[in-house]
């Protein structure tokens, strides 16, 4: 066991990966001699080679459709794309090709590829480099959408990944990069994929939310208990498919449900949990479900960035509004 | 210092193939593969069924027995020169316009009627298992293609990739993205642009200014050849230097094939909006099938006999692959959730079961 | 050119049989393109389109025989229809968008705004959320209220659910409310002139039959659906019976005809019946005007209901001695209360005054 950070967890998970089976091939920018911009792969050139971690050109859509195209011959490719701003170029190869593969062949062919990449504001970045889209993706049927929020998290969830037969993409937030601290065991054990994590129990309100936000999250947790107010904490980390049944049954429990994202407000994928929630939870709620999100606005440059992002007080308020409901 | 006295750093140049005239005389030395009459006259044969399923399915479309189609008209010499160069274990990637090449690989007449016709069952394919199917975002197989070379390439085993694209899809950037990763990683790939100088309306005097597309490759480092595309010949002697070139590990290659796109580009289009019948009419003397025929009449291996027998052979086989078609019933609505990974999520079952009982539309 | 014939092959051939055709009905083809290969005794050949157009027709099939200058080919006439598309088909023109009707009131019922979890916890309390007064924001009813309501409920004694006579007094009584417009004018028979021992309720049935005659608009029925009033000649009088099981009002026939021995032994008869629950239904059925005695336990003025198609129904309170003015002088007098309510829709004012004073006026006669 070893204390490490987020980033220094994948490392790790992808290491034990390509050691374990020689199908797995890195690929990306940078991601060779310099061991990737945050040192995610670092160390990986040197002991895999070059045909095993390989420095593309700058292409995001050549990265992401290499990765169709090993994977349907049968090599399991992590790609990286370097932030999540760039990797809308990937649009295509995920939408029209990875998550159909299997389907338009009839599973004559599959695609079990990874496209990995940092997500999300609050390293203080220049412009695009911020980006928290995931609703885009959640939205495609076929793809797999998965987002730690721990080293423990990051490690057993990319194995799983990797992994994985279908394509996954895998954001990693950012600024939980070197932030994030905690034990993790290099052991090679996976952690499933499609299943929601309660990282704390309450009975009077559910918090559920994804990513960096759950530092948040968790902070206005405690902030709630010290009024007695006992906040139950999901993490979804599957976004798609996402763990309905826990949701679910967390509700049923307390009756009040707060959804917090750091992604924009609209068509947000909080409002897919507030609509399954509405659909199948009806009779539990005694308040209505409330979203705690980033605005409709661009995501503002650093000087204005902490007034975008979902704050623990902005949390803990929503969470009080709807215990004091009826 | 004038711009002439500049040092020249690189110079590059682009060769062309081709033996036979638009009216099938020979205009330069055979190559061996044209030596033994019976190895043409298997591409005359597969040239032929090609073009009697075309027009077959040209015909289903227009009763109502098949969906939006893409005709393949006038370019069966590139289709079925390049699948003959290939080998089972290489891999084609193709376009949506190249019959030719899936039938000599062994995929079935009805699965490519099946896949026209709205099932997917049709991309399951009795050809290789590792052929890719209809690709239609235009140029998007490009990336796939160099994905599966470097696989090969990984892998040690001495595969090809074949990658057909159109001249449209040189125009994308994903082919060029995919050719310059192929050029950095000498991969085992051969691009064929079957240029049939349209892209739906778009003339290839607006699609580049370059004077070739087998220039392309040069920015990417590696050689592009032209040849006459309705020579199925040349094409094939062309496909066989590329494949050779590539598969012993010295990179990749382009082949650029000249033809023309004697149909409309789909059967829900009328080219005569956008081009003029006496352009077409010309381009009519070329194609490629009555080339070949001359070549070969022209050598006494081929005759009335042989064009009757063989005429007749293709209508009974492509008769039977449209019965086949017609009489396979659609999957049951509830398949549509198979194949969408590789074990169906608890999230999506309720969906399943809803549209298998019936309770959906 | 429209027909294509097939043309001269040479040779002097005169027919030639069809070998196969290259292009099906509903193409567009251009000048040169191959059409049909057909053969003759020396070869098959292939026969090029004469010019550019679209092939409505093909004559003949693979096999068949077609002489030299017979139809091969029939040309569509005009331009080609824009399928408006290069995939799929985009269909013929749809009908105008129809703006749908205005959804007529009252539409589906809407009960009132309970969230979901209060309203099921209401539903597994037994608690009617009608009857419970909301706290919440907006007069919301929250989780305390419905819980709140539950507790009280208990110690109110389990519900029972309406039964008969008092079921069937809730649905007539809400029936009436429902439509009658009721008025209400009060009197006081001063009944000190009375021998003792009179009978209240004969003395009280005989005064209504005689402000009958003088009110005979109060002795009558209202059909609203119909806007039509029935003046009765006779007086049914409806008497309010309270009973161990509930009220019911059989009805004394033909009043003003009979003697005040024979409506005695009939209302005797008549509560006698009411208290075995023997009354048969005809006997309960065409009032034209009803009487209730409820002075006989207790109580001064009402206001009563009046159940349609009657219009008028007198109220007796209890007798009691009350300070008067009589002769000018204070003076300790046996008062009956009177109420009369009417149904304005079809009586006025006048009407019902009138009829008052003429009960009174009766009732105040010593005999």
């Amino acid at each position: 066991m070893a204390e490490v950070t987020l980033v220094e967890a994948i490392n790790l998970a992808l290491a034990r990966a390509m050691q374990e089976d020689e199908r797995v091939v890195v690929l990306g920018e940078d991601v060779g001699a310099d061991g990737g911009v945050f040192r995610a792969t670092a160390g990986l050139l040197q002991r895999f080679g070059p045909e095993r971690v390989v420095d593309t050109p700058l292409a995001e859509l050549l990265i992401s459709g290499l990765c169709v195209g090993m994977a349907a011959q049968g090599l399991r490719p992590v790609g990286e794309i370097q932030f999540m701003g760039f990797l809308y170029p990937c649009i295509d190869q995920l939408v029209n090709h990875a998550s159909r593969l299997r389907n338009r062949t009839q599973g004559r062919l599959t695609c079990p590829m990874v496209l990995r990449t940092p997500c999300g504001a609050g390293i203080r970045a220049p412009e695009h480099h911020s980006e928290h889209t995931e609703a885009m993706l959640a939205h495609i049927p076929g793809l797999r959408v998965v987002i730690p929020s721990s080293p423990e998290r990051a490690y057993g969830l990319l194995l799983a990944a990797i992994r994985d037969p279908d394509p996954v993409v895998f954001l990693e937030p950012t600024r939980l990069y070197r932030s994030a601290k905690g034990e993790v065991d290099d052991d090679g054990q996976a952690l499933p994929l499609d299943v929601a994590f309660v990282l704390r129990e309450g009975r009077d309100v559910t918090l559920v939310a994804w990513g960096a936000i759950l530092k948040e999250t968790l902070a206005a947790a405690e902030e709630l208990a010290a009024d007695g107010i006992g906040a139950e904490v999901i993490d979804l980390a599957t976004l798609k498919p996402y763990d309905e049944a826990t949701v679910l049954a967390s509700v049923a429990k307390t009756g009040r449900c707060v959804i917090v994202h750091e992604a924009a407000r609209t068509a947000g994928f909080g409002a897919e949990i507030a609509a399954t929630i509405a659909e199948r939870g009806l009779t539990s709620l005694l308040a209505p479900v409330v979203r705690v999100t980033g605005y409709d606005t661009i995501i503002p440059l650093p000087r204005l960035e902490q007034h975008y992002m979902p704050s623990p007080a902005r949390i803990a308020a929503a969470a009080r509004r709807v215990c004091e409901f009826a | 210092m004038a711009d002439a006295d500049l040092p020249v750093v690189a110079r590059f140049e682009v060769r062309r193939r081709a033996y036979l005239s638009a009216d099938g005389r020979t205009i330069a030395p055979l190559p061996e593969l044209a030596a033994d009459p019976a190895a043409l006259i298997a591409l005359y044969r597969a040239m032929v069924l090609t073009r009697t399923f075309d027009l077959k399915a040209v015909s289903l479309q227009r009763t109502g027995r098949l969906g939006t189609y893409a005709v393949s008209l006038g370019q069966e010499a590139v289709s079925v020169g390049v699948a003959s160069a290939m080998r089972q274990e290489d891999a084609l990637l193709p376009s949506y316009r190249d019959n030719g090449t899936l039938l000599w690989r062994g995929v079935r007449m009805e699965e490519i009627l099946l896949y026209w016709g709205g099932d997917e069952r049709g991309n399951r394919s009795s050809g290789p298992a590792h052929d890719f199917p209809f690709c239609v975002p235009v140029g998007s197989q490009a990336p796939h293609a160099a994905g599966v070379a470097y696989a090969f390439k990984y892998r040690r085993e001495p595969r090809v990739a074949v990658c057909l694209l159109g001249d449209g899809a040189t125009s994308k950037g994903d082919v060029y993205e995919a050719m310059n990763f192929a050029g950095v990683h000498a991969l085992p790939l051969v691009f064929v642009v079957n240029n049939n100088q349209w892209a739906i309306s778009v003339p290839l005097k607006l699609q580049t200014a370059a004077r070739t597309l087998a220039q392309k490759a040069i920015a990417a480092g590696f050689t592009g050849e032209q040849v006459d595309g309705n020579d199925v010949i040349a094409v094939r002697a062309a496909m066989d230097e590329a494949m050779a070139h590539a598969r012993a590990g010295k990179g990749p290659r382009l082949v650029e094939a000249v033809t023309y796109r004697l149909g409309d580009h789909t059967t829900a289009d009328d080219a005569a909006r956008y081009r003029p019948p006496e352009e077409v009419k010309a381009h009519w003397k070329e194609e490629p099938i009555a080339r070949l025929r001359s070549h070969l009449v022209a050598r006494k291996a081929w005759g009335k006999a042989e064009e009757e027998e063989l005429a007749a052979d293709c209508q009974a086989r492509v008769e039977a692959a449209v019965e086949r078609y017609l009489a396979t019933p659609p999957r049951a609505p509830e398949t549509m959730f198979d194949h969408l990974y590789a074990d169906l999520p608890a999230a999506y079952a309720g969906q399943r079961a809803e549209v298998a009982g019936g309770s959906h539309g | 050119m429209r027909q294509f014939l097939l043309p001269d092959l040479g040779e002097g051939l005169e027919e030639a049989e069809i070998v196969a055709w290259h292009v099906t009905e509903g193409d567009h083809v251009v000048a040169d393109q191959p059409l049909v290969s057909v053969e003759t005794d020396k070869a098959v050949v292939e026969v090029p389109s004469p010019q550019s157009g679209r092939i409505a027709r093909l004559f003949g099939a693979k096999g068949d025989i077609v002489k030299v200058g017979a139809p091969l080919v029939e040309f569509a006439e005009g331009p080609q229809a824009d399928t408006g598309t290069v995939v799929g088909d985009l269909g013929e023109r749809e009908e105008k968008e129809r703006h749908a009707p205005p959804a007529p009131e009252p539409g589906l019922a809407r009960p009132r705004g309970v969230l979901p979890a209060v309203r099921a916890l209401a539903r597994k309390l037994e608690v009617d959320l009608a009857l419970v007064h909301g706290t919440g924001p907006d007069g919301t009813i929250t989780r305390a209220d419905v819980e709140r309501a539950a507790r009280s409920l208990t110690e109110a004694g389990p519900a029972e659910a309406l039964r008969g006579m008092r079921r069937a007094m809730a649905q007539r009584m809400t029936a009436a409310h429902a439509e009658v417009v009721p008025a209400t004018v009060t009197e006081e028979a001063d009944i000190g002139a009375w021998a003792q021992g009179e009978d209240v309720t004969i003395r009280l049935v005989r005064a209504i039959a005689a402000a009958c005659k003088a009110g005979p608009s109060l002795n009558a029925w209202y059909n609203a659906a119909a806007g039509e009033r029935r003046l009765v000649a006779r007086v049914d009088i409806g008497i309010a019976v309270d009973t161990e099981g509930g009220l019911i009002v059989p009805v004394l026939r033909n009043v003003a005809e009979r003697e005040a021995r024979d409506l005695r032994a009939g209302l005797d008869r008549m509560r006698a019946d009411a208290a075995a629950r023997s009354i048969p239904p005809e006997e309960l059925r065409g009032a034209t005007i009803t009487l209730s005695n409820f002075g006989m336990i207790g109580g001064r003025f009402a206001n009563l209901v009046i159940v349609p198609p009657q219009v008028a129904i007198v109220g007796a309170g209890r007798i009691a001695p009350r300070v008067v003015a009589h002769e000018g002088a204070p003076a300790v007098r046996r008062v009956l209360p009177l109420s009369l309510t009417f149904d304005h829709r079809v009586v006025t004012g006048g009407e019902a005054a009138r009829f008052l004073m003429a009960l009174k006026a009766d009732l105040e006669r010593p005999a």
